[in-house]
């Protein structure tokens, strides 16, 4: 169901970005409400995603963990409070959330694989969540395409962001859980991110409208 | 060394009197860390026993990218046990790590370190500047509820979006009514009970965080609009008042009406002279006097339908199929109730009943038995009779019936009813005689029985004898014959048409199609049927015959010296016949036409047997 309502609305989403790009009768504010709204549904996915593994989650693996700071996104400079990320550009903003994006194409995938076999009671609902975000973030991506080409073209720059995690996430039960529940934080908080900008460039293209913000 | 002793046991002394051990403090707990705005973040820990010295707490932390050990910045703004982050001090999408340590005298404890991200624990104040109207949407009252963010989240810039609730209830009640804002700072409350007072109060969350607590609660009161209602409690009232007397004079105009529907009434009796109230209050001779007709037999011009009248179906068959059926036919068709041109309510309508017919049947059988007894070979006299009446009919056919011609002969006779009417009667005997005559005639009619066959040939028509049996003794039909209505229902005879058969002398019954009214004026004591123009009659009685409509019949006006029978050509109808009737027996009627035209063997004959006048033509002899 979210499957099919995701490539659809994706598929919607899309049609109607580029045909507001061809005529420009879509406001930016409307693409971005739309935006915003696909990057909280993206965030609140993870969320919940994170609830679950942590359902069946060994003690020891959280003290292993590794650190945040080991995100393959973390070289990433982005804001790190309010005032800084104020005074951000639009399009830095945009080209920031497109990075973050971009950057999580490719380990979406490797979660996706590695949730098939993942030893945890809750698989196959972690395994059906993945791929809704998988779906979700493609088209947000889309989107974000139409978006930055109305924007300056600072937007479109994407920083590089590879990730060598390669496709395998451990041999055994522990680690495979651990580097599953590591890569899931990671997203987590980047869709934070992203979420936040977006509604940030909602709020600031809004103007006219505060009752968006 | 007394001064250790002594000291010592002091010490000892001491411990023992307190009753405590001291020991190292007890593990502390982080019980929450929250930040309202996203741009500070308070911690707040609990702390565990403190071992009975003086313990003090600590709070460090560590930020994810670094090693280095910060200690809190603030333990004193967020209150008691509790480490306040400033906004200098706070990063966002940073994990922390924060460990409080329990310090006294004989050692410390660590807590467990817990790792937050600031983004993730953001739990705003509840909304402010709640307040409640009372407003007005035609008519109705609504709750008008308008509130602001909390003042320490930025909403404006966007970094932090709330969603809103709020919660509705009248001060009685227990439960409250939940409603989600989204993201708007105002909401509508329909449906009020008028003069209630609520309490309304109102929360938020971030998109992805915790509900902030409940504002305070706001009270008001719904002013009373119970008077609104009355009035359209009125008006209702009012409209279905008006409705219900509309009907009601509908119904009582209508009154008769309905009890007609309802309660049909019970149709009265129809018979000519009958009077309920005299039937009610007076004596018997009365009424059955009343019920005599004083003008019957119809002297004047009256209402054809009004009269009964025997007709006589007659042919002449050469088998004389009669006898055996004669008592079942009479039987039969005394069962029979003929009602197929007699309407109920009319005054014939009554003669035709059933239990009239039926008595009039018994005293038919009892004459019949009666005769039987008398003369079982009544039968055959009644042959014998109705051969001579045959001929004698016949002879009369050559007289001037001019065609009879019958295929099923309906024999209508009434005999009995007329036979008690005293001013006919000139002697008993008389009417003993005539009414004998009549059922013998009755019985000798009715041992014709139906041959449909038989005369198919020749004859779809009838004719009819008009018999007035009833109105006259036989032996004294008057030249005026009233003219009598033919009756149909009685005792259906069929009589085979005599005019198949040819007599002797007979004519060749011709197809007849019309049926032609001959007045029988008298029987003679031969039996022998003497016949009178009925045209003539009108005028005694004043009736005349009915013609069925839409068909031209003639009446005969008279029968000449050779035998030739005149025929009167009428308009329709009763007008014509009525202007026919005036006149007297000997008078030609001005405005009647008559036209003598020489008998043809070829008649038409109209399916009932009257005559055509068109074709018309008197027989003669041949």
């Amino acid at each position: 169901m979210a499957h099919c309502g995701g490539t659809n609305g994706s598929k919607l989403f899309t049609m109607v970005l580029y045909m507001a790009a061809a005529c420009g009768a879509i406001p930016i504010s409307d693409l971005l409400d739309r935006a915003s709204q696909r990057s909280d549904k993206l965030h609140s996915l993870s969320t919940t995603l994170t609830q679950d593994l942590d359902s069946h989650f060994p003690p020891i693996g959280r003290v292993i963990m590794p650190r945040p700071s080991m995100c393959h996104t973390s070289s990433l400079q982005t804001p790190n409070d309010k005032e800084q990320a104020l005074q951000v550009s639009e399009s830095d903003l945009l080209s920031l959330v497109r990075s973050l994006l971009q950057a999580w194409e490719d380990p979406l995938v490797v979660l996706s694989t590695s949730a098939n076999t993942l030893p945890h009671p809750a698989q196959s609902i972690i395994s059906n969540k993945i791929q809704e975000l998988q779906e979700h973030s493609k088209s947000l991506g889309d989107g974000l395409v139409v978006l930055s080409g109305k924007m300056a073209p600072g937007a479109q720059t994407i920083s590089s962001l590879p990730y060598f995690g390669g496709n395998d996430i451990g041999q055994d039960r522990i680690s495979k859980l651990i580097n599953f529940n590591f890569l899931l934080s990671c997203f987590r908080r980047d869709s934070h991110k992203i979420d936040s900008f977006l509604k940030i460039l909602r709020c600031r293209a809004a103007k006219m409208l505060p009752e968006m913000c | 060394m007394r001064k250790v002793i002594l000291l010592l046991l002091l010490l000892c002394f001491t411990a023992h009197t307190r009753g405590k051990l001291h020991s190292p403090p007890a593990k502390p707990g982080l019980t929450s860390c929250r930040s309202p705005e996203k741009e500070t973040f308070t911690c707040w820990w609990k702390p565990g026993s403190d071992g009975g010295l003086p313990t003090t707490h600590a709070l460090y932390y560590r930020k994810e990218s670094s090693e280095t050990v910060y200690e809190c910045p603030d333990y004193h703004t967020a209150g008691e046990n509790s480490c306040f982050f400033n906004k200098n001090d706070t990063s966002i999408w940073v994990n922390y790590n924060i460990t409080v340590v329990a310090t006294n005298a004989l050692g410390r404890a660590f807590s467990d370190p817990v790792e937050i991200d600031v983004v993730y624990i953001v739990k705003p104040n509840p909304p402010e500047k709640v307040t409640v109207t009372v407003m007005e949407d035609k008519g109705w009252p609504f709750l008008r509820v308008s509130w602001e963010p909390p003042h320490k989240a930025d909403t404006r810039s966007g970094w932090i979006t709330l969603i809103y609730e709020l919660r509705v209830k009248l001060e009685e009640e227990i439960d409250w009514e939940m409603h989600l804002a989204g993201q708007q700072k105002m909401f509508n409350i329909f449906s009020l009970r008028s003069g209630g007072k609520y309490l309304v109060e109102v929360r938020c969350k971030p998109d992805h965080g915790f509900w902030s607590e409940w504002s305070s609660t706001s009270y008001i009161k719904v002013p009373d609009y119970f008077h609104r209602e009355k009035s359209t409690w009125i008006l209702i009232t009012v409209f279905s008042t008006f409705t219900f007397l509309i009907l009601m004079w509908l119904l009582h105009m209508n009154r008769h009406n309905l009890k007609h529907c309802i309660l049909p009434p019970v149709p009265g009796p129809k018979i000519k002279g009958f009077d309920k109230q005299l039937l009610k209050n007076g004596k018997s001779n009365q009424i059955f006097s009343a019920l005599v007709v004083p003008d019957f037999p119809p002297a004047t011009s009256s209402n054809y339908e009004d009269f009964q009248v025997e007709y006589l179906e007659v042919y002449v068959r050469r088998e004389q199929e009669l006898v055996l059926e004669e008592s079942k036919d009479l039987h039969n068709s005394c069962l029979k109730s003929e009602s197929s041109t007699s309407d109920c309510d009319s005054g014939r309508g009554s003669c035709d009943s059933h239990t009239l017919l039926m008595a009039k049947c018994r005293e038919a059988k009892e004459g019949e038995r009666q005769t039987d007894r008398e003369c079982s070979p009544m039968r055959t006299e009644a042959q014998r009779r109705l051969k001579d009446w045959e001929e004698e009919a016949l002879n009369y056919a050559h007289a001037g019936i001019v065609s009879l011609e019958m295929s099923s002969g309906r024999v209508k006779t009434w005999p009995s009813v007329f036979s008690p009417l005293p001013r006919y009667s000139s002697s008993p005997l008389d009417q003993q005689s005539s009414l004998q005559m009549a059922k013998q005639l009755s019985l000798s009619t009715s041992s014709y029985l139906t041959q449909p066959g038989h005369s198919t040939k020749e004859a779809l028509g009838q004719s009819y004898w008009d018999l007035c049996l009833s109105s006259k003794q036989p032996h004294l039909l008057n030249p005026p014959t009233p003219v009598c209505r033919e009756l149909q229902a009685h005792s259906d005879v069929n009589i085979s048409s005599i005019g198949h058969k040819r007599a002797p002398a007979g004519p060749r019954s011709p197809a007849l199609h019309t049926t032609e009214y001959v007045e029988v004026q008298r029987v003679d004591n031969k039996d022998t049927l003497l016949l009178q123009p009925v045209v003539q009659g009108c005028g005694r009685m004043g009736g005349c015959f009915q013609m069925p409509h839409g068909e031209v019949y003639s009446k005969v006006k008279g029968v000449d010296s050779d035998n030739v029978l005149l025929l009167q050509r009428e308009g329709m109808g009763e007008d014509s016949c009525h202007k026919s009737c005036t006149v007297s027996t000997t008078q030609k009627p001005s405005g009647c036409i008559y036209t003598a035209v020489p008998v043809r063997d070829e008649m038409a004959t109209m399916a009932n047997g009257y005559v055509d006048t068109a074709t018309m033509c008197t027989l003669h002899t041949c």
